[in-house]
């Protein structure tokens, strides 16, 4: 099980990443933590004829606080996010998330931009940056361009991003108080894939749940997706018990679900169903854990 | 319960928690595995498989492969069939049907070798893989048994014109008296899903031809199986095949694989080039080898106090493209039928059926954790009919301690065992009672929380003239082993055995074996790490299989040290005037029996041995080596008459008691194991801490089958599960705290009173488990057949529950 | 198949610099067994499930079958080799004979490796935190119990030899 043939290049800037696509166009690929390419490319499911690594990029990687926002480099790595009291602290969801991404060895190499631009749908990093309301910056040899989340993650391992652009950096608006974070996954054994997994950010007035209210689902179908019946249901309304399971229930009948190898369709929506409440229970009630896994 | 758990600094040696010899060096990563090995010159091998289940070979043009820089060799089925014979089989049938090494006209199951390439290195071959060209004809898949046997989509070997490789009845007692005396019948359909144990090394193999002939370096558990397979492939004398096993990274039975052997051996004849291949895991779960998944049809008739009067089975395995030794599984069904019941009447009806999958075969245990799946949840049925707890309704049927030895009707004579103080001992320590207060306040809030009980006998050893029930012919039998026993000049001991070591601790346990009989340190006793056919002593059957060490293997070493014994003794008799009889050996010295000082060091015996060769004994040969192979006493031969089937298939029997507690989550259908408590008894422990190790990994075995594994095909016969993403092994965290607690009951059958340990765990886990999951769901009503209880089947079953009513 | 670049790699194993030529396609763990010879680190799954080939980088445990040998320039890398030997074993790897740790000793290195790690973070862990952390490890023999008695007893040595 050895990766098809290929040139290697190391990029020591982003001009040089982006000049260095520009090069080889379709016939490159970049290479971050690499945890997802390489097993793809010692199976050969991915062979592309230039790897740029853009680890040696000095600047890419480190968390910044600015502008009520945390500005997170692409090449920062989950166990440096896993790490850091600034992200514990300003998104909670991400330290809720982070635990249930593979194992240590895996966190210690694979980075936050590396997932998001993979954008595999049982991943748990692109369904936080939805529910996060994150903001990718983006930069090409035309120069720097920002997009939503919400309109990044397009299909199966499809983005936004075009062929010549580096993702940069990542922001995510910093919690605010009367914000609540809650993430639960279900997965076969703990570290794998999800089989559904569901964050929730909700926003209060008071009592009551605001008008801004997020909750994202992954690892059912293509991609990971934000379920906006949900939370249409739950805004502007006081998060009862009753509400939370209707939520969970219209979250499971809108999104879209796939069958595999270990989960049926119906049994993916009956998951999500649980996982959404299960998300919102623990937004609810911050003294509750993130919930176990099984 | 009696079990040491400190170590003495003397002897005895055996029973002793000894940490092992091996480990010094394999914590620092310098074990040598078949992986490790470098030689000059040597190329990597890579295989192009075939992405179809069953498809015609129209053409091969490998013209391109052979053309990339760095490629040495490439063979395809026309060189197969032109330079070798096919395979010999293991369990030989009637109809002898041709099994080359790679595929030759065509190709029977996805990720069956279809080309290979030798080049310099592996990167290079599997690029040159890729520019092979096969022209295919796809044909329909067979894959699923019933339909291969009703309604073949076609053959997966036109030769015979049926997927059916072998079918066959056995019936011991009155059966049909049986179940029409019975006033309760249970009878259900059970099956059990492809999984394999999956070492975390793969299988490899390296071969170099030189004046000599052809050595092969590989991770083999059966070098008697594997060297007569390659002289009949190869059609070179026996005694020009040197075959070395190093370190084994485990085996559990699946370390076997002649097949590797001849293309390896083709490639690097064709280069001139020792050569290595070594399976990558995707095609270590594509074609390495499967358990076979099976079906099982089981009628259980009872009389009205719960008494089991008679059981009936109908059995069909599925053996994949298996023609080397199909009926494994279905062997180990039938010689298992009773578990550890005494059942007067039994009739096993049973398929092996081809199909375009992997070739099944040896997998920890074989067959009997199945069995023992169908008949301890037959008995968790039975006992609800009769109306009765099942605790009681197996007290009521155990063979008991009484009755030992103890002759089933199909001719295995138990040996020893107390099968109810193993379940009391389980339920003493799992303090049942506590826990079925638990289980009651759990329910009453709403919790989905179960006990599961299982109990099993351990088979040890294989008679193998089981074969010859099973296909008619007569050319194997018994089972024995062989070892060698060689005292140098300074008192040290070398051994080494025809087994091949893959993690069960030789080089420690037999070294206290033989410290005890020649009186000296365990430390003094060096045991050969792997195998060399050059060098030990082997049989056909010799190798790493059926649980054989305790009885079958230790056999030999014994009878090898006892025949040193005797002679030092002689020596030293003729040195000191003495009579031998009057002498004994400890200490590393000679004595007089009874006496305060030593008579003289052993080690001027054993240098007087070999240099003083004119002051032996008259007619003495010199030296202190010893080679002595061993036939189990135990195993027997088939009756003459045609009629009679009965045999000693199996030679000494542990058993255990498995007590699983779980709790399922109802929204997910996810299984947690609360508590996993075994009690075990496998005779005289020789080391009690490798005994309780053994009993965890097998027990881990039997829950990955349980709830995580599974080598699953689609419709059209391609493999789903090609990857440790996709097929599940339990983690750390999916495995429990076992608590294990050991009763000693030493077999009269074996030297040592030592019986087997090896598989024991895997038996009765998968019926713990699943027991423990119904009656979790209990309140629900769901009833469970059907292996492995992902959470989308438990899921699934809670909703037909439901659906249908049943949730009470 | 355009002819491909060896590269050069400068980098520091088990404290000694190493420089060798590699193809872009070889993974560390390849390098480190066929290049350097070190094969205490194992391959057991090559995508990054299985932990055997479990290696330190810059003092933190990465699977060296998910890195190319060419990135590894300037690293600094620990191989089970650089744990311990025999000589002088590691309290782990006395830990994993005394407690039986270990059968067939396939997954022991990339075990001992993210668990020398981890004990650096967690002097005093439960048998939980030991489980969580080797969650990422398969061992196809030992049922883990032993395997977690071994850190555990580790811990203790390692405390103990600080008294």
């Amino acid at each position: 099980m050895k990766p098809a043939p290929f040139q290697y290049v190391a990029a020591l800037s982003v001009e040089d990443a982006i000049a260095l696509l520009s090069k080889y166009g379709s016939d490159a690929k970049l290479i971050a933590g690499g945890q997802s390419l390489v097993p793809m490319m010692n199976f050969r499911l991915a062979r592309p004829e230039w790897l740029i690594d853009i680890n040696r990029i000095s600047g890419l990687a480190g968390i910044a606080q600015k502008n009520g926002a945390l500005r997170i480099g692409s090449l920062t790595r989950y166990s440096e996010l896993e790490a850091s009291e600034a992200v514990q602290r300003s998104v909670p969801l991400l330290g809720l998330m982070l635990p249930h991404i593979a194992h240590k060895a895996i966190r210690n190499r694979g980075t936050i931009g590396g997932s998001i631009c993979h954008a595999d749908p049982a991943a748990e990093m692109p369904v936080a940056m939805l529910a996060l309301d994150a903001t990718f910056e983006l930069r090409g040899p035309t120069g720097t361009r920002r997009i939503a989340a919400d309109d990044f993650f397009i299909g199966q391992m499809t983005t936004g991003i075009e062929a010549e652009e580096i993702l940069i950096a990542i922001e995510i608006p910093e919690i605010k108080n009367s914000e609540k974070h809650g993430f639960s996954e279900f997965a076969r054994r703990r570290g794998d894939f999800a089989l559904a997994s569901a964050a929730a950010v909700l926003r209060f007035n008071g009592e009551r749940i605001s008008d801004h209210v997020r909750i994202a689902v992954g690892g059912l179908s293509e991609r990971a997706e934000r379920a906006r019946a949900a939370e249409a249901l739950l805004a502007g309304k006081a998060p009862t018990a009753a509400l939370i399971e209707e939520a969970a229930k219209a979250a499971a009948a809108e999104v879209k679900a796939g069958s595999d190898l270990h989960a049926t369709e119906a049994y993916r929506r009956s998951l999500i169903a649980t996982q959404v409440k299960q998300a919102l229970a623990v937004a609810v009630d911050h003294t509750s854990s993130t919930g176990a896994k099984k | 319960m009696s079990v040491k758990t400190t170590v003495s600094d003397t002897g005895p040696w055996v029973g002793q928690p000894l940490p092992r010899r091996e480990d010094a060096r394999l914590t620092a990563g310098a074990g040598t595995f078949t992986d490790d090995i470098r030689m000059p010159g040597m190329l990597h091998a890579a295989f192009l498989r075939s992405p179809h289940a069953h498809a015609r070979i129209v053409r091969i043009n490998a013209d391109k492969a052979r053309a990339l820089k760095g490629v040495h060799a490439v063979i395809t089925g026309e060189d197969v069939e032109r330079l070798t014979k096919p395979i010999s089989t293991i369990i030989p049938f009637k109809m002898f049907l041709p099994n080359y090494c790679l595929a030759v006209d065509k190709a029977r199951y996805v990720g069956e070798p279809v080309a290979a390439i030798a080049a310099v290195d592996r990167a290079t071959a599997e690029d040159a893989a890729e520019l092979i060209e096969v022209e295919y004809e796809p044909l329909p898949a067979v894959v699923d048994p019933w339909e291969a046997i009703e309604q073949p989509p076609s053959f997966v070997f036109d030769e015979i014109k049926s997927n059916v490789i072998w079918h066959d009845t056995f019936s011991y007692g009155e059966v049909d008296d049986a179940f029409s005396r019975a006033a309760h019948v249970v009878s259900d359909r059970f099956s059990v899903q492809r999984y394999i144990s999956t070492a975390l090394e793969t299988m490899g193999v390296i071969g170099k031809w030189d004046s000599s002939g052809l050595t092969l370096w590989s991770a083999d558990q059966r070098p008697g199986f594997a060297t007569h397979a390659l002289t009949t492939a190869l059609q070179i004398p026996h005694s020009q095949i040197r075959l070395v096993s190093p370190y084994i990274g485990g085996g559990f039975g699946n370390k076997r694989k002649a097949t590797y052997m001849v293309i390896v051996a083709l490639l690097a004849r064709e280069a001139d080039r020792p050569v290595k291949y070594l399976e990558d895991r995707q095609e270590n779960l594509l074609g390495l080898v499967h358990a076979s998944n099976q079906v099982m049809d089981l009628e259980m008739a009872l009389d009205a106090d719960g008494k089991i009067l008679g059981l009936k089975l109908r059995d069909v395995v599925d053996e994949g493209s298996n023609v080397i030794n199909p009926t494994l599984h279905s062997m180990l069904k039938f010689t298992n039928m009773l578990n550890n019941y005494t059942i007067p009447a039994v009739r096993f009806e049973g398929y092996a059926v081809l199909t375009n999958k992997c070739h099944s075969g040896a997998n920890r245990g074989i067959g009997k954790p199945f069995m023992c799946f169908v008949i301890e949840r037959a008995v968790e049925m039975a006992a609800k009919k009769v109306g009765i707890d099942s605790l009681e309704l197996r007290r009521r049927n155990f063979i008991p301690a009484s009755a030992m030895p103890y002759e089933s009707p199909m001719g295995n004579v138990y040996d020893s065992g107390d099968f109810l103080a193993t379940l009391d001992t389980a339920l003493k320590t799992a303090n049942y009672d506590d826990l079925l207060k638990q289980q009651e306040e759990a329910r009453r809030a709403g919790r989905y929380f179960g006990i599961g009980i299982a109990t099993a006998v351990e088979p040890n050893s294989l008679n193998l003239s089981a074969y010859t029930l099973m296909t008619g012919r007569t050319d194997t039998s018994g089972v024995g082993e062989g070892a060698l026993v060689r005292m140098e000049g300074d008192g040290s001991v070398r051994v080494s055995l025809g087994n091949t070591a893959s993690g069960q601790g030789y080089e420690t346990v037999v070294a206290q074996i033989v410290a005890d009989e020649l009186g000296i340190h365990p430390h003094r006793v060096t045991v050969a790490p792997g195998f060399d056919s050059a060098v030990n002593p082997w049989l056909h059957c010799s190798g790493s299989f059926a649980n054989k060490f305790s009885g079958t293997d230790v056999g030999a070493i014994i009878e090898a040290a006892r025949t040193i014994r005797a002679k030092i003794l002689r020596i030293a008799a003729h040195l000191t005037g003495r009579k031998a009889e009057e002498l004994t050996i400890r200490e590393a010295a000679i004595w007089v029996h009874g006496a305060n000082e030593p008579l003289l060091p052993l080690a001027k015996v054993a240098m007087t041995a070999y240099r003083d060769l004119l002051r032996l004994p008259e007619g003495e040969m010199p030296g202190l080596e010893a080679r002595h192979f061993y036939v189990d006493p135990q195993s027997n031969l088939p009756a003459m008459s045609k009629d009679d089937k009965r045999l000693r298939f199996q030679l000494t029997f542990s058993n255990s008691a498995h007590i699983a507690v779980t709790e399922v989550n109802p929204d997910t259908g996810a299984v947690k194991i609360h508590r996993y408590i075994i009690a075990h008894d496998c005779g005289r422990e020789i080391n009690p801490m490798l005994v309780e190790g053994m009993v965890h990994g097998a027990t881990t075995h039997g829950i990955g089958g349980a709830l995580y594994e599974d080598l699953i095909y689609d419709e059209n016969g391609q493999m789903l599960a090609g990857s440790f993403m996709d097929y599940l092994k339990p983690t750390a965290l999916d495995v429990p705290e076992f608590e294990v607690v050991a009763l000693e009951t030493p077999s009269p059958f074996t030297p040592l009173g030592a019986k087997g340990v090896g598989e024991g765990g895997s038996i009765p886990s998968l019926a713990a488990i699943t027991n423990s999951v119904e009656d979790a769901l209990k309140p629900l009503g769901v009833t469970l057949t059907e292996l492995p209880l992902t959470p989308n089947k438990i899921w699934d079953a809670i909703q037909k529950a439901r659906a249908e009513g049943k949730d009470t | 198949m355009s002819e491909l670049k060896q590269h050069d790699v400068s980098l520091t194993v088990n404290g000694k610099a190493e420089t060798i030529s590699v193809a872009p396609r070889a993974s560390l763990a390849d390098a480190l067994r066929d290049t350097l010879g070190l094969t205490g680190t194992h391959i057991g799954c090559e995508h990054g499930v299985c932990g055997a080939c479990t290696v330190l980088l810059d003092g933190k445990p990465v699977r060296s079958c998910l890195l190319f040998a060419v990135q590894a320039e300037g690293a600094v890398i620990t191989t089970i080799e650089g744990i311990g030997d025999a000589q002088s074993p590691h309290p782990l790897q006395r830990a994993f004979n005394e407690c039986h740790g270990l059968h067939c000793g396939f997954c022991t290195p990339g075990m001992i490796v993210t668990l020398s790690a981890f004990l650096k973070e967690h002097p005093q862990p439960t048998s939980d935190d030991v489980r969580e952390a080797i969650s990422g490890n398969l061992c196809m023999c030992t049922g883990y119990q032993n395997i977690v008695r071994s850190a555990l007893r580790a811990a203790e040595l390692i405390e103990g030899a600080k008294s």
